[in-house]
């Protein structure tokens, strides 16, 4: 018996490695569960949060009396902010009239090198209003300047190809007024408590990260709905 | 005894490298935070070894270990022979994988500096057991 006990120690441990990579997997891939209240279309039972105003007027796609609103808190370089872009698309699609987008700047500085280079853009090209043209075009080609040692000229590449005065973009770059539109977006991230990026919240609360894939924000925004009366 | 705790500490390293195999084959990775870069790490291409996770590896290699230190502690001479040879081995690719990190990609994931910390546990607990059987 003595013999076999450090065997049967290695193949429990075994067992238990393979059963949790196992259930780990699972729950990443996963449907969303469904609260298990009476009322199944109640939304997540948390207290909405107001926090400190960040930039106004904000980056907003979508109706303004839209019933649901997702606000990110998003870093351009940031790859997990790239993955959901594309979903947020999808969402601004699929749902149309009823749902609205912000988007608030929080580069993560100095992780990302870039980051700030980037948001300064977005919202330099937003000074001429075409803030979400810029935001697109980053996030698109998130891998080609992610690693750039020069991001500028790539930039004011953008800047030109979505018609913007280059001279103003260039000057806005380093404007007070874009510097201080990141500082407020920075202050409502912090009182609300962001602790990295995507951080997205939908009328007030938190989505948790592991429902910002497509599939599982659909059905969120649906119940969110639901609950509205919509 | 001290195999005993290296058996331990290498459950750890298993541990941390099951999650960072999960998150590296769901492909969502982990939130950016601003200390930490973790998506940076595990999508940069050192992440992977001819398509193999290195985490997928490292799970493997810290199976390993656990299992000669389980040996060793149960009085498998053999077992604590090999023991060095595999964690010295995984001290290398820690020395090598903490360069890239901080050289190459220039972020940090704190899973995989994690996983640095318990492999240099290994290797001073290996070490100390090896010198103490002398």
């Amino acid at each position: 018996m003595k013999k076999a006990l450090p065997f049967l120690i290695i193949a429990v441990v075994l067992v238990g490695a393979v059963t949790i990579a196992w259930s780990l997997k699972q729950s990443a891939v996963a449907p969303p569960v469904a609260p298990t209240t009476t009322n199944p279309s109640q939304p997540i039972a948390v207290a909405p949060k107001t926090g400190d105003p960040g930039a106004e007027p904000a980056h907003a796609v979508g109706d303004a009396k839209a019933p649901v609103t997702l606000e990110e808190f998003g870093d351009f370089q940031c790859p997990p902010c790239g993955l959901l872009h594309p979903v947020l698309k999808i969402m601004e699609q699929e749902f149309g009239p009823q749902l609205r987008v912000i988007f608030r700047e929080h580069p993560l500085v100095p992780t990302h090198q870039h980051a700030l280079a980037a948001a300064r853009s977005a919202e330099a090209a937003g000074m001429q209003g075409k803030f979400w043209q810029m935001h697109d075009l980053i996030y698109e080609n998130q891998k080609t300047w992610s690693n750039a040692f020069d991001v500028r000229p790539i930039f004011e590449g953008y800047a030109t190809k979505i018609g913007l005065d280059l001279e103003k973009f260039k000057r806005d770059l380093s404007s007070e007024t874009v510097s201080q539109r990141i500082f407020l977006d920075g202050k409502r991230a912090r009182s609300l408590g962001v602790q990295g990026t995507p951080t997205v919240f939908m009328n007030g609360r938190e989505v948790p990260f592991e429902s910002l894939p497509a599939d599982r924000l659909r059905v969120l925004i649906t119940n969110e709905l639901r609950s509205l009366g919509k | 005894m001290l195999y005993g705790v290296a058996a331990a500490v290498s459950i750890v390293g298993l541990l941390d490298s099951i999650y960072l195999t999960v998150e590296h084959l769901a492909g969502r990775s982990v939130r950016c935070t601003i200390v930490k870069g973790c998506s940076e790490v595990l999508s940069s291409p050192y992440s992977s070894f001819r398509g193999i996770p290195l985490a997928l590896i490292g799970a493997g290699a810290y199976f390993v270990v656990f299992s000669l230190a389980t040996l060793a502690a149960s009085g498998y001479k053999s077992a604590g022979k090999l023991l060095p040879i595999v964690v010295g081995i995984m001290f290398l690719m820690t020395l090598w994988l903490f360069y890239l990190q901080a050289v190459v990609i220039k972020a940090f994931c704190q899973f995989c500096l994690l996983s640095a910390l318990v492999t240099l546990m290994l290797t001073l607990l290996v070490f100390l057991a090896r010198r103490l059987e002398r």
